[in-house]
């Protein structure tokens, strides 16, 4: 395996993953070979069971492969502690999932600023920061509210903010538009695909959403653990 | 800071269940509250009672003469120690005893009992003889053939006020019969049987001449200034007083029993707590497992953002002391209305004898600061403890494992 290049964040090197299913083992993955560049807006497509969650598991180091390497942003991910794991994932991977991505019991301010809390930024800079992230997604004046004052369309824009607040390198999203209504998902594609354009960050998307589907620029389509199909647009 | 608060507001997501944990620890401590408080009042009240009703909080005697019950066994210096007692700044009051083991005669009947020679203006601080007087009166005037006597064994002998009785005992060192008629002056009623049915009380005076004894004594009980200098084995007062071939013992030791059965309450203690805890635990373990499956998904959203597995763990340790913190509030309110009342109310066991000792008082349960303290804290450190394990499932828990098991 040559060393990934700068412009490479992502590369996967056969990329297996084995599940034990009732005593029975099932192969969620087989030997995904994959690279995604900096800047890409990828869809990752393919039906239920396709593999799609594991891989994105797999390459945001929250599953480990039972064979094979990721490479994250230069390093590979297998090398790393729990401890190293977590800074790492902290710092350079921000995530959207499909639901319950937000903690009920913190503000919406809170559970935006929470990963630059675990990285120690000081209070003012969190709170601008904040401010600012929230205005970008288009949700000022709720930071004092709950998750569960807020309709499940601005839920996943402060999902979003929570996952773009730290600077990261990527952002894995989940199904991010599964349970939203088609116009709700169609408005937070547009603006993930703004902040794209805007900010270079790396998106890579699990979807069944033919309207993501449509607005990605790389789609990969997953069958049966296996790469079917890597369209680039 | 933003664990502790995630913690703190956690537990008050499902208020029900929070409340009915805490409930359910809050009752644990409060038991072990008034469990101690009571333990606490029901050996004061035996100490009391065994020490109030004649024993004193301490004693001397010629060495060998609790064994012997040999009259010729008097204290030896009787005058230097009685002098040297009253300078004692820790003795309150203190009285000389006679003690001879002899016969008592009615016309009707005849009975042993162990004949008791007193100095009633010292003795009355001493002993509740007198407050237990149910006819006549405790040794009024100057009359030194009164006899009082307990109400058993004046119905044993089937005499009654002012009736005549005969007392014998052996003089000391020719052993010679000494034998002398007394008026029933007084009859007492004690709850315990001992007193009731084998002791007779005469004049100090009279009871030194029966026996030949001169001016001698066989034992002084001594009242101490605080119950607690009974206890304490380092005073100077034990040693001073062991000299010339005297004793001098504390409560602790004459009624070694009631001694022994009171540091086995101390255990009995501790193993009710130990349970106590025991089921907190399991209490605490069950809770915090259920917030936790009930979370998965947000564990594992909170491992996915970073969390380090250390921090997911002190999560849950924050959880179950915010719990503790929650349930020891409950609990010392619980604690101290439970004990308070009770305290007021009393729980009633007089008359029930417990190792030797017969209760003459409403068991009133005492609160000290440290079942307010010590207690809670050692509930908070259980807690923690309980803690431990649901907080290493948490932090040994894979993020994508917990995010699938939610679904």
């Amino acid at each position: 395996m040559e060393q990934a290049q700068n412009t490479d964040v992502i590369v996967t090197e056969g990329v297996t993953k084995v599940y034990e299913a009732d005593g029975v083992p099932v192969n969620a993955l087989n030997g995904i070979n994959l690279t995604i560049r900096s800047g890409e807006f990828t869809a990752l497509v393919g039906p239920s069971g396709s593999g799609k969650t594991t891989f994105l598991n797999i390459i945001s180091g929250l599953d480990s492969p039972t064979e094979g390497s990721v490479w994250l942003a230069g390093k590979v991910l297998s090398e790393m502690s729990g401890n190293e794991l977590s800074d790492f994932r902290r710092d350079n991977i921000g995530f959207v999932f499909q639901a319950y991505n937000l903690i009920p019991v913190l503000t919406v301010e809170e559970n935006v600023e929470y990963i630059m809390l675990l990285a120690g930024v000081p209070k003012a800079e969190r709170h601008d920061r904040v401010i600012a992230m929230l205005e970008a997604v288009g949700l000022e004046g709720v930071a004092d509210r709950t998750p569960t004052q807020l309709s499940g369309g601005q839920q996943q824009r402060v999902a979003i903010a929570r996952a773009m607040v730290s600077e990261p390198q990527i952002i894995l999203a989940d199904e991010p538009t599964a349970n939203l209504d088609s116009k709700t998902g169609a408005d937070l594609l547009e603006m993930m695909r703004h902040l794209n354009v805007e900010t270079g960050m790396t998106f890579i998307f699990s979807t069944h959403d033919p309207m993501v589907m449509e607005g990605a620029t790389r789609l990969i389509t997953l069958r049966d653990g296996r790469i079917d199909t890597d369209e680039t647009r | 800071m933003i664990l502790i608060k995630l913690a703190w507001r956690n537990i008050f997501r499902n208020k029900r269940r929070t409340l009915i944990a805490a409930i359910a620890i809050g009752i644990g401590l409060a038991a072990l509250i008034f469990i101690d408080a009571l333990m606490i009042g029901m050996a004061e009240n035996m100490v009391r009672t065994a020490t109030a009703s004649f024993l004193g909080d301490a004693q001397i005697h010629r060495e060998g003469f609790r064994d012997a019950q040999e009259v010729s066994l008097t204290i030896q210096a009787l005058d230097e120690v009685t002098t040297d007692l009253a300078q004692e700044e820790i003795v309150e009051h203190f009285t000389q005893r006679v003690l001879a083991s002899g016969m008592i005669t009615s016309p009707a009947n005849v009975s042993a009992i162990l004949l008791v020679g007193v100095h009633p203006p010292t003795e009355k601080f001493l002993s509740q003889i007198d407050n237990a007087i149910t006819e006549g009166v405790y040794f009024d005037g100057e009359s030194s053939r009164d006899v009082v006597i307990g109400a058993k064994l004046a119905e044993t002998l089937e005499i009654g006020l002012g009736d005549r009785v005969v007392v014998t005992v052996a003089q000391a060192e020719s052993g010679d019969l000494s034998q002398e008629m007394f008026r029933i002056s007084g009859i007492y009623q004690f709850a315990g049987e001992e007193m009731n049915n084998g002791m007779a009380f005469v004049r100090i005076e009279k009871a030194r001449e029966m026996l030949a004894i001169g001016n001698a004594a066989h034992e002084i009980a001594i009242k101490f200034t605080s119950l607690a200098y009974a206890r304490d084995p380092t005073l100077p007062f034990w040693e001073t007083y062991s000299q010339h071939g005297n004793e001098v013992l504390s409560w602790t030791e004459l009624m070694s029993q009631l001694t022994a059965i009171l540091e086995m309450t101390q255990y009995s203690k501790y193993i009710m707590g130990a349970i106590l805890f025991g089921v907190v635990v399991f209490g605490i373990i069950n809770t915090l497992f259920m917030s936790l499956y009930e979370r998965m998904f947000e564990f594992g959203v909170l491992r996915a953002v970073g969390t380090r597995p250390f921090g997911m763990a002190r999560v849950i340790l924050f959880e179950a002391g915010a719990l503790a913190i929650v349930s020891i509030g409950l609990g010392a309110i619980f604690g101290f209305v439970l004990t308070a009342v009770f305290a007021q109310v009393g729980i009633d066991y007089t008359g029930i004898e417990m190792t030797g000792v017969t209760m003459q008082e409403v068991i009133r349960p005492v609160m000290t600061v440290e079942q307010f303290t010590a207690y809670p804290v050692w509930l908070f450190i259980f807690t923690i403890i309980a803690g431990l394990y649901p907080a290493r499932y948490a932090a040994k828990m894979s993020p994508a494992a917990a995010m699938r098991r939610s679904f």
